[in-house]
């Protein structure tokens, strides 16, 4: 079994942070994990909040990137694996809405809105999908560095890590490789997927 | 000239026949009497004006046919509203008719310089509100949390009983931005400029109606109701900006 990301002496394995955030909802984690413990701030909530919308976002992408079938039969198990990351990410985030007190959106609440050049080739899938993904992953590299609440940090650190490996497996071949990829302010990554959100 | 005579002829006949249906309307129902939450004002009006209509904030009329008011039918911007009614035995179930969509606006001259909604936080703003108890005040204190930008709540000047009266004081230049319906910055387009919220942080806006359960006109109640459920009064909500009744709430 793999280690997972760190937080003091305890380490946390990528199931159990799943839990963590995903059993919010339905008020069974126990303590110390328990979100209901924990002080979710304003800035802590909207990167949830943008996140949670992002993930719906990507799941979305992913089943119209493989409904296209542009991208070939060697892209699909990629794109598969990209729209449960998602769908799984999403449920963390809403456990942590909900755990905090909030009534999180659920993916009815969105009108995604592809317009036609951005599926109609392969290249045009491949950016569209880099272009919600860098976005994404931006905005939890900001959240990582600003949430004041350690379970929070993981969390943020951990979808960042996923969605940057999401962003190398979708990258066209013999794409480079970002040193130090830019996080971002949440306005600047909000803007970044304004058009796709409906 | 009997050509040119016939189309009039058939017009004059076509407008009797209206007004003698109209005159046998009013004699065998009287008009509903709609409580409607504000945002709804224009789109009511015009889609039936033959019915007589009380808008105001969703909490105010709720408290209202809660104490007795002579209402038909009770058409709310939040389920709240609607269903703490229903509980209460005082209205009929609720159904969703509508859903819409929170903006900011400010004044056309736009002397703060607002530019996104995130220029609240930063630039000296004289920002008006409905108050928490009305739906549009509660759901803006939602995008704010939603956001971040809970801090701006302190940039308010004044907390407005209804919509309307946030709109107005936009559109007067009394303030230099305020949270609104999208749909109400329709009918002031020449005056105020309308401030994307992201999708991301839109509250739920949904609304219910329901006839009153004491209406002595629970029939024609009701099929006014399903009237405004029908295409076209779906498209006339659509036309005025409102949003199609979500599926998740079907």
């Amino acid at each position: 079994m793999s280690a997972g990301p760190t937080v003091g002496r305890r380490t946390i394995s990528r199931r159990r942070l799943l839990l963590v955030a995903g059993a919010a909802g339905i008020g069974v984690a126990a303590s110390p994990w328990s979100p209901k413990a924990l002080a979710a701030t304003d800035d802590d909530l909207a990167y949830a909040n943008f996140g949670l919308a992002s993930s719906f976002l990507l799941a979305d992408y992913y089943g119209r990137a493989l409904q296209a079938g542009r991208l070939g039969p060697a892209a699909r198990p990629t794109l598969q694996r990209g729209r449960s990351a998602s769908t799984l990410q999403a449920r963390a985030l809403s456990g942590l809405l909900t755990g905090a007190g909030d009534t999180p959106a659920t993916a009815e609440d969105f009108e995604f809105v592809f317009p036609a050049a951005s599926l109609a080739t392969a290249a045009a899938i491949r950016r569209t999908g880099l272009t919600l993904l860098n976005a994404t992953r931006g905005a939890y590299q900001s959240a990582s560095a600003t949430t004041s609440e350690s379970s929070y940090r993981v969390l943020f650190a951990s979808l960042a890590a996923s969605v940057a490996e999401q962003v190398g497996a979708l990258a066209p071949p013999g794409a480079g490789v970002e040193s130090f990829p830019a996080a971002l302010e949440l306005e600047t990554a909000s803007a970044a997927l304004e058009a796709y959100l409906g | 000239m009997r050509n040119r005579l016939t189309p009039l002829l058939a017009a004059l006949l076509v407008g009797v026949t209206a007004v003698a249906g109209a005159s046998a309307r009013s004699e065998a129902t009287p008009p509903l009497t709609i409580y409607a939450a504000a945002s709804l004002t224009e789109v009511f009006r015009a889609f039936d004006g033959a019915q007589t209509y009380s808008f105001a904030g969703s909490n105010a009329l709720e408290t209202q046919i809660r104490n007795g008011a002579p209402a038909d039918i009770f058409a709310s911007a939040a389920p709240l509203n609607t269903q703490r009614l229903f509980r209460a035995g005082i209205v009929e179930k609720p159904v969703t008719f509508t859903a819409n969509r929170l903006a900011l606006i400010v004044p056309k001259s736009n002397p703060a310089g607002i530019r996104t909604i995130y220029d609240l936080r930063t630039k000296p703003v004289k920002l008006v509100v409905a108050a928490p108890a009305v739906p549009v005040g509660a759901y803006t204190l939602t995008v704010l949390r939603k956001m971040g930008l809970s801090s701006v709540l302190s940039k308010v000047v004044s907390r407005e009983s209804d919509v309307k009266a946030v709109t107005g004081k936009v559109a007067l230049g009394q303030a230099d931005a305020g949270f609104v319906y999208v749909t109400d910055a329709r009918p002031v387009s020449d005056q105020v400029t309308v401030v994307r919220i992201p999708a991301w942080a839109q509250p739920r806006v949904r609304y219910e109606i329901a006839v009153v359960a004491r209406s002595t006109n629970k029939t024609a109640a009701r099929a006014w109701i399903n009237a405004i459920l029908s295409p076209r009064g779906q498209t006339a909500l659509r036309n005025a900006g409102f949003l199609p009744v979500p599926k998740s709430s079907t």
